[in-house]
């Protein structure tokens, strides 16, 4: 099947089996290995990309469903090499430890501020809520959220 | 006071995170690659009969299908660090021929696809002949003639004693409690992932996310007939480990296939084959007995331990060996014995947690100590301050110094931080359906393996032209700011920004020996031989500017990036020009390799205080204040420390309400995937205020001790006993889950 469909500004033209999933076409096919793969069933959000504003699990969003669409990744989210504020935030919070869940973290991050400024901590910690992260426990993610917001 | 010591720094490679630049060995291609995939036994206990692999061989892409017809039929120990090394039962093969537990490895596709190796995993048919299924250390230990292994089901017991029983006085009381704690998902983000690779010269590389490359090393050379120097073991970044990814679980396996390949093999777990294949934190059921004076003193304790070590030894041995040796860095208790079964059962193979048998033995503890403190009517601070050590004791298990141990500070000023005294004493109101409670807890911890084990590091500091360095150490970063300890470190002595000091991390064909990432020994142990060996290396330049500027050494001191005679200091030399001159005119080449023995285990402390709300319609627990006070001799980098202490308590909380592997009566795993294993999340984890207490006083660098696992020791009986205390329950098995909380309430 042959889809068409912008990742971080490029367009691409690709054909593969229509139920190939999201994340493996950003990791195998594009060579985007930013988006990690923790659990492949939407639960722990390491997988977190987004697609037209909206924060989606890359590993249940299927060939199919990406058509025309306008996909963001960790990797589209400094510009010229210069951080997202976003990016600048994490680094001086100290909300990076391993590092893994943090591509995912940072994208539903981005997903909630496009949406709105200002959000409260509560809707900080529901934005990030299906984002799971083992090392951080999790307050100096949100405190460089807030930091931005 | 200090330059970089006690600032906060990001970790080394926060950029890198951020930008999803990092290549982790999942995100990893090689030229000519293969990709694997497991084929792990659907049933607890079995032989297998026969494998048919010929329809998957069959599939256009497959290479090879691995198992125990074609592998090595050698015994190892996945755990083992060093040759010869004492308590490491061999009883693991690459491909084994009796399946132990449900996730045990019958066999693995090589395939040119990750997909089509997929697809060949459900063309192999085998046959097992199933054996009863021994899924608890109670049936395990009484069903003698199922012998899960041919030693029999008791892997180990030992029966340990420490100090002298005193008289009783007629007015002592005698307290008994049984704790069981659960088996754990470690649920580091990042899933086991491997890349092998066996080239035609002959020698192994492997690229694995893993805690301790030397063990892996010494693991696959003995096990797959190479010379030490013929196996290259890198360190991967890791995605979180908290013990998880300390022994060589798949290396062997994956290791193996592409010697027989002669190709690169990656090896990538996921979610459910990480649950259930590789390690846990052990099943335990511990009973506590003390014998307590009217005044709360504890006089005597015994306790008796059901270690469940599942389908495989590992490092259970020690693991449970552990257990017996914490308390005594916590209390001055006169007499204390812990006999302990450490026994094989058909579930998911037990191995080492952050706390290596810390929070097993301490969670019990802590709710004993609570179940004291009831049956007296003493406040649980204060039963606690009259037992715990004080600076100078000696643990009585090892006979060796606890350094300055600052518990009863680290209790005392968090009580009254936390307000625990009015908190404690507002009860609980009966009436209301949502009550809230405070509970205290109090955990030891160690600072490297001195007094168990070896324990020293090598490192080597090397100055470049221009005056940066290379620190060049057996490094393994998990995530908590190794690199970035290490680098300040060096700095710091070194007097120079900290972007002019390289640290490497581990490969064993490049780095100097260390054990690894283990018994909380990294700051204690590496950091103060990076202070060391800067330290030296600080003397060679100053050596070396002695030479060149004619003037004895003695006049001479090093300050920012300069060497300058201290009576005339317009007299002066960047490190650049002592380094260039000493190099290119005088022959001389400023480098330093220095090993590091420890020869102390100071005790690492921690109080955490939790307060829950618990709603006693739905059983459901919400953690609603913290704090977590910790003796932390001196933060290196004090944003990291409360990054550790944050994280720390996430998996306390989770240790307490809500994560278990639980196994069904056949063995099979109930909770294999995070829709039903779960961990604490944003909205549910609560601010975590720290205090810090740095009294120093001890032989790590600049004075500081450990954090990361002293941390997680106290966090799940601090919830727990606020729980029982906002309900006037005595919960002790496990997680507490909404159920066991409501079948308590009903019962009262």
């Amino acid at each position: 099947m042959f889809i068409k469909f912008k990742v971080n500004g490029d367009d691409y033209e690709i054909d593969v089996p229509p139920a190939i999933r999201l994340i493996d076409i950003l990791r195998d096919h594009l060579g985007l290995t930013g988006t990690k793969e923790g659990c492949g069933e939407g639960e722990c959000g390491t997988c977190t990309v987004i697609m037209d504003s909206k924060s989606v699990n890359s590993c249940l969003v299927i060939a199919s469903q990406i058509r025309g669409k306008e996909i963001l990744t960790v990797e589209g989210l400094a510009e010229d090499g210069k951080l997202d504020a976003l990016q600048e935030s994490f680094i001086r919070n100290g909300a990076v430890q391993c590092g893994y869940c943090t591509p995912g973290m940072l994208m539903a991050a981005k997903a909630l501020l496009m949406e709105r400024s200002d959000p409260t901590e509560d809707e900080i910690r529901g934005a990030i809520s299906g984002n799971l992260c083992r090392c951080t426990g999790y307050s100096k993610i949100v405190q460089a959220i807030k930091d931005v917001a | 006071m200090f330059k970089h010591i006690g600032h906060t720094h990001p970790v080394h490679d926060a950029t890198q995170k951020v930008m999803g630049e990092v290549i982790y060995a999942s995100d990893m291609k090689l030229h000519n690659m293969l990709y694997a995939k497991l084929l792990l036994s659907p049933i607890a206990h079995g032989r297998i009969l026969s494998i048919d692999s010929s329809r998957a061989e069959k599939l256009p892409g497959v290479v090879k299908v691995f198992s125990h017809l074609n592998s090595p039929d050698k015994l190892y120990s996945r755990y083992r660090i060093i040759p010869d090394q004492v308590n490491c039962r061999e009883d693991e093969r690459i491909f084994t021929d009796k399946v132990r537990f449900v996730g045990d490895r019958v066999a693995a596709v090589v395939a040119r696809s990750f997909d089509v190796a997929v697809k060949a995993i459900s063309l192999i048919h085998v046959q097992y002949e199933k054996l009863p299924a021994l899924v608890t250390v109670e049936q395990a230990l009484e069903n003698k003639s199922v012998k899960i292994h041919a030693s029999g089901n008791l892997l180990y017991e030992y029966d340990l004693k420490y100090g002298e029983k005193e008289p009783l006085s007629e007015d002592h009381i005698t307290i008994e409690t049984t704790t069981q704690t659960q088996k754990m998902h470690h649920a580091a983000m990042e899933n086991h992932a491997y890349m092998a690779n066996f080239d035609s010269s002959g020698k192994l590389t492997i690229w694995s996310s893993c805690q301790g490359v030397y063990g892996v090393r010494t693991i696959l050379a003995d096990l797959l007939n190479l010379t030490y120097n013929n196996v290259r073991v890198i360190k991967a970044p890791i995605g979180g480990s908290f013990g998880g990814k300390q022994e060589a679980i798949f290396e062997p396996l994956v290791a193996f296939m592409s010697k027989d390949l002669r190709r690169p093999v990656k090896l990538a777990l996921n979610r459910e084959e990480a649950i259930v294949a590789t390690m846990t934190r052990p099943a335990t059921k511990s009973t506590i007995t003390t014998a307590v004076s009217k005044y709360g003193k504890i006089k005597s304790c015994d306790v008796a331990t059901l270690f469940d070590a599942g389908g495989y030894a590992t490092s259970s041995i020690d693991n449970g060996y552990a257990m017996a040796k914490k308390i005594s860095r916590l209390y001055s208790i006169p007499y204390y014995s812990h006999k302990c079964k450490i026994v094989y059962t058909n579930t998911p193979v037990a191995g080492g947690a952050r706390g290596w048998g810390g929070p097993e033995i301490v969670a019990p503890f802590e709710i004993h100590m609570d179940a004291v403190a009831k049956a007296l009517e003493i406040d649980p601070v204060e039963l606690r301050v009259r037992n715990l050590v004080h600076p100078g004791d000696v643990d009585k298990a090892t006979n060796f110094s606890l350094g300055n141990a600052r518990i009863i500070e680290c209790l005392q000023r968090g009580a009254e931080a936390f307000q625990w005294t009015k908190r404690y004493s507002r009860g609980c109101v009966n009436s209301s359906r949502y009550k809230k409670g405070v509970g205290v807890a109090c955990a030891a911890h160690k600072n490297g393996m001195y007094g168990g084990f070896p324990e020293h590091s090598t490192m080597t500091i090397k100055m470049n032209e221009d005056g940066s360095f290379i620190l060049n150490g057996c490094l393994h970063e998990v995530g908590c700011g190794t690199i970035t300890s290490i680098g300040l470190i060096a700095a710091e002595v070194l007097d120079v920004p900290l972007d002019m000091i390289t640290v490497s991390e581990a490969d064993t064909e490049n780095s100097p020996y260390d054990f690894g990432s283990y018994g909380s020994r990294v700051t204690y142990i590496c950091g103060e031989c990076a202070r060391q060996t800067a330290e030296r290396v600080k003397d060679r330049i100053l050596e070396c500017a002695s030479t060149i500027m004619q003037t004895p050494r003695e006049y001479l001191s090093a300050e920012d990036g300069c060497v300058f005679r201290i009576d005339r200091e317009q007299e002066r030399l960047t490190y650049r020009e002592v380094a260039t001159i000493a190099k290119t005119v005088n022959n001389r080449d400023i480098v330093v390799t220095h090993t590091y023995h420890g020869r102390s285990n100071p005790g690492a402390y921690g109080a955490h205080f939790a307060e829950v709300e618990v709603d006693s319609g739905t059983g459901m627990v919400k953690v609603t204040d913290y704090l977590a006070v910790h003796d932390v001799g001196r933060a290196i980098n004090p944003g990291m420390v409360e990054g550790q202490i944050h994280g720390s308590v996430q998996m306390g909380i989770g240790y307490a309400l809500y994560e278990e592997i639980k196994i069904s009566g056949s063995g099979k795993v109930i909770d294999n995937s995070f829709k039903n294993y779960h961990i604490v999340n944003a909205p549910d984890m609560p601010n975590v205020r720290v205090l810090l207490i740095e009294a120093g006083g001890d032989d790590g660098p600049f004075e500081a001790k450990s954090i990361g696992e002293a941390a997680t020791i106290p966090s799940a009986p601090a919830v727990i006993n606020a729980l029982n205390s906002a309900l006037g329950t005595s919960l002790s098995d496990m997680p507490i889950t909404p159920d066991k909380i409501l079948a308590a309430l009903n019962c009262n």
